[in-house]
């Protein structure tokens, strides 16, 4: 595990410095790296939700998508209908905290009902989550009347909202927030479960943990947090449409887990921040090469790349780094003495 | 006394075989119990019976007094049967001091005490509290997962073969160590190491081909070079 209990007095300087240095990126940058660091700190998250999931259960969800759609949805649907204030914000989060929740049970009650172990099931899980994340995805498509379909829904935001530069704080404190609760979810007892039941489930059991409520537990809390970022990503896009239940929306918080470095957390902040940037970027070099049009082909490539060359991520990369440079070290002193 | 597990008339099944077909078994509190008998007699088979981890076909299998057939493992668990299994069983990414913590059903100050004392006792542990379990050595391995059975305050521990693949002189550390063990808890111990059965029980059963064909005091058995070479092949 690499996460931990422990901050050391390095650690907390450099993020005091990093967070100083994030306060001051919208008052020296334009409105699009405003927007774009808003969009990473919400995907941050996102992507967290995804490896309480991948890396901390070991559970491959490709339906995943649909807490963050809906999420994204139920912001727009609300404004649209009942009026863009923040009264109307926080029950669209309560909305989504509750739908994401009963969701994620209804899942994980279908998902885990086989009880089995092993790659098959874990497969035959991923499958079934794919098609419950497709049900969602064309009921949004075929409900016309309050989704707008596959044109999309636009919607006018709260006034509190509008000024980037104010959403760009909120985002970030959203992000810092989300972090921290789920850093205390994945460092509580629970979580620790949650990780021997990723290392060796019938182990987890003759401990005496009923595995399939603990599973139950982690797909509802990631649940609710992608939920959340729905919310969030919805505000700041002012646009939903079914694009973001998709299964091509799930892979991309399963990207951002594998670059930023699964079973971290802090990793899916490295992973929002690597792939939307470079996102970002293919999409403004379009205008240099129409290859860069086809930026999706690029992103196929840098998948097959992380897993190759850098399969535990950035922040395994680093741990990896590092670890050597501790043994360097150590070997050195022993050849000392 | 009266008797803390109790299993009679066994048959346990994995897929197509029956592995188990007449296994009785007794064992009271206190007691620490050998089941001894040659390679593939069915004691790992019994000890997963046990644990729900081998469905079972007949019999009845009693933990003071209550049926324990078909109760899902983690109930098992909770009920205070702590399982040591031949493997280890031990969580390779995590450190020691996270196996151990995960093992725990509460965080209270008598579990902790109790991590204490668990760890008087493998003093390996406690030098390599911080480490990775992937890193340990197999005998550091085995009190790893024998300590995490200790962690909480079961009413038996069933430990398999745990001097399996491991040198004579960490045979030795942990034969002391589990005799300590027994002086408090109930053992079930599956052994193929006559000498470290003899030194730890004070009781022993033999299974034979899927049945228990013998029982009695350790004491006798030791004398007994008959038995000792006909169900054990001890020479």
């Amino acid at each position: 595990m690499m996460i931990t209990k422990d901050f050391s007095k390095k650690r907390l300087i450099i993020l005091a410095l990093l967070l100083a240095g994030l306060s001051v990126i919208p008052h020296v940058s334009g409105l699009s790296t405003i927007t774009l660091f808003s969009r990473i700190f919400i995907m941050a998250i996102y992507a967290m939700s995804y490896d309480i999931l991948r890396g901390y259960m070991g559970f491959i969800n490709l339906g995943h998508a649909m807490f963050f759609g809906t999420g994204a949805y139920a912001v727009g649907v609300m404004f649209r209908n009942f009026g863009s204030t923040l009264p109307v914000f926080l029950i669209a989060i309560v909305f989504s905290v509750v739908f994401s929740s009963i969701a994620a049970f209804i899942m994980g009650k279908i998902v885990f009902r086989s009880g089995g172990k092993g790659p098959v099931v874990v497969v035959a899980g991923a499958m079934t989550t794919l098609a419950l994340g497709e049900i969602v995805r064309h009921t949004a498509e075929r409900w016309r009347s309050v989704t707008m379909g596959a044109d999309g829904l636009s919607y006018r935001i709260p006034e509190i909202f509008s000024n980037r530069i104010l959403f760009y704080y909120y985002a970030l404190i959203f992000m810092i927030v989300m972090t921290l609760v789920l850093r205390q979810f994945v460092l509580s007892p629970t979580g620790r479960v949650l990780m021997s039941i990723r290392e060796n489930e019938q182990r987890a059991e003759f401990l005496g943990y009923d595995t399939q409520k603990y599973k139950l537990i982690g797909l509802q809390v990631a649940g609710i947090a992608s939920g959340l970022s729905g919310v969030m990503f919805g505000v700041l896009n002012r646009f939903a449409n079914t694009e973001l239940l998709s299964v091509q929306q799930t892979l991309n918080a399963l990207l951002m887990t594998l670059v930023g470095g699964t079973g971290t957390l802090y990793g899916a902040i490295i992973g929002s921040g690597f792939v939307n940037i470079v996102q970002s970027q293919l999409l403004n070099f379009r205008s240099v090469h129409p290859v860069f049009e086809r930026w999706l082909l690029f992103f196929g490539a840098m998948y097959v790349i992380v897993v190759i060359f850098m399969p535990r991520g950035f922040v395994g990369l680093y741990y990896t780094l590092t670890d050597k440079q501790k043994a360097k070290v150590q070997k050195s002193a022993v050849g000392k003495s | 006394m009266s008797s803390l597990l109790k299993a009679s008339n066994v048959e346990s099944y994995i897929g197509l075989y029956t592995i188990l077909h007449d296994v009785n078994l007794e064992i009271n509190k206190g007691e620490a119990v050998a089941l001894l008998g040659r390679n593939g007699a069915g004691k790992t088979t019994f000890l997963k019976t046990l644990m729900n981890l081998v469905s079972t076909r007949k019999g009845s299998i009693e933990l003071e007094g209550r049926s324990i057939v078909g109760v899902p493992t983690h109930k098992i668990a909770k009920m205070g049967i702590g399982y040591v299994p031949e493997d280890y069983g031990v969580f390779d990414a995590l450190t020691i001091e996270e196996n151990l913590r995960v093992a725990m059903w509460k965080e209270d100050k008598e579990t902790l005490e109790r991590v204490d004392s668990v760890l008087d006792l493998f003093p390996d542990l406690k030098v390599a509290y911080k480490r990775m379990a992937s890193t340990l050595s197999g005998g550091q391995r085995q009190m790893l997962s024998i300590s995490r059975a200790l962690v909480n305050e079961n009413r038996i521990i069933l430990i398999d073969e745990p001097s399996k693949g491991l040198a004579p002189v960490v045979i030795e550390k942990l034969a002391h160590a589990l005799k300590a063990i027994s002086k408090d808890a109930t053992v079930l111990l599956v052994e193929q190491n006559f000498a470290m059965a003899c030194a730890v029980a004070d009781k022993y059963y033999i299974i034979s081909e899927g049945r228990t064909v013998n029982n009695g005091d350790i004491k006798d058995l030791m004398q007994n070079k008959e038995l000792q070479h006909k169900h054990l092949g001890v020479m």
